[in-house]
């Protein structure tokens, strides 16, 4: 009985993770711009992941420590990446500057 | 099953994307997604250690080294006059950045000091090529050249030494922007 | 428990087309992210599935150290537009 209820709400879990995945990345088809993207999948890939690994979590409590770190590292690595990610695709201003260009030898 | 056989066939897919790429910096990209998809297979198929290798070395490491080879080599290296905002003007600088990304190249200036150290460094082979504005070296040529109203008959000149660049900037670059010559030593 | 692996092949097709079909290289970035994540995912699963510790220890480690390699890489492609 209570089993099959924590079982049910695993893979209720996992429904829910997948549905956040595709709602998530279905907006990267389109032509919108970078950040909207990023904010996006940035939202439901890290969402739609732990939810899905705290189903698994649900469904096997003996693998608990390699869950709970993987859910950790995605949490942590998913938010620093998408910031880097905005940080390096927009271009700060005095990129455009052509004096940083030249390089002094000789 | 069946959803074996899809994820073993996305593998074949992706690496038809890597090869079909012309960008070497999309292809370093669509490297890291085919090394993504080969490590999940071999997951699949039980070849954790395979997978870990794939992931660590195939993809991190030389996806990295790649990076920063193919930075540092697809460059066109154009020596110039040390002040380079003013010898190098932003018209020609613009149409050789543009000419070049056609060519996935990119401009990389390296400023000189004289002359004689712009003629050496083109023929030690340190730049691919020297640009020579016509503008006067002396104070008396200035004024020889002020009487000239005319700049475009004399327009600087673009000394390239490899005769495949200079092929590939013939038709980048206006003759009256800048004259391109083969460089011979 | 296959239709979860079927839903997970469907949201992982989305960004190889979006990679394969945009221009512009941080577009192209920014699937890569979202392909590494989802199958560092999906290894996961298939792990827990099978019951296979091993594999679950390769998913945790790719999922940790496998964005780093996209951070260096889009540092290194960002110098690239400075210069």
């Amino acid at each position: 009985m209570i089993t099959g209820f924590i079982s049910l709400i695993s893979s209720g879990l996992i429904a829910l993770g997948l549905v956040f995945w595709i709602w998530g990345t279905w907006p990267l088809v389109g032509d919108r711009s970078l950040l909207f993207k990023l904010h996006s999948l940035s939202v439901s890939d890290t969402l739609g992941s732990m939810l899905i690994i705290v189903g698994l979590l649900l469904k096997i409590p003996r693998e608990w420590p390699l869950l709970v770190l993987a859910l950790i590292s995605l949490a942590i690595w998913n938010t620093v990446l998408g910031y880097v990610l905005a940080y390096c695709s927009t271009p700060s201003p005095r990129n455009f500057r052509g004096s940083q260009e030249v390089r002094h030898r000789g | 099953m069946a959803e074996l056989i899809i994820i073993t066939a996305l593998l074949p897919l992706t690496a038809l994307m890597l090869v079909t790429q012309t960008n070497p910096y999309h292809a370093l990209v669509i490297r890291g997604i085919l090394g993504a998809i080969a490590a999940l297979v071999y997951a699949l198929f039980g070849a954790a250690d395979v997978a870990l290798t794939e992931a660590l070395v195939g993809t991190m490491l030389s996806i990295t080294l790649y990076a920063v080879a193919v930075r540092s080599s697809m460059s066109f290296r154009l020596g110039v006059l040390e002040p380079g905002d003013e010898v190098l003007p932003e018209a020609i600088a613009t149409a050789l950045r543009q000419g070049l990304q056609r060519h996935h190249l990119r401009l990389e200036r390296v400023g000189y000091g004289s002359e004689e150290a712009l003629e050496g460094a083109i023929a030690r082979q340190e730049v691919h090529a020297i640009f020579q504005s016509s503008a006067p070296a002396t104070v008396a040529d200035a004024q020889d050249r002020s009487a000239q109203t005319s700049a475009a008959s004399h327009p600087p000149q673009l000394h390239i030494r490899l005769p495949r660049l200079h092929s590939l900037l013939q038709g980048e670059l206006s003759p009256e922007l800048a004259h391109l010559k083969l460089y011979e030593s | 428990m296959n239709w979860i692996l079927v839903a997970m092949i469907i949201a992982l097709c989305i960004p190889i087309y979006e990679a394969w079909q945009d221009e512009d290289i941080w577009q192209k970035m920014l699937a890569f992210g979202s392909i590494a994540t989802k199958t560092s995912i999906m290894i996961l699963v298939i792990s827990v599935l099978r019951d296979d510790w091993m594999i679950g220890v390769v998913g945790v480690l790719i999922l940790s150290v496998g964005n780093a390699g996209l951070m260096l890489l889009a540092h290194v492609l960002r110098r690239l537009n400075q210069l």
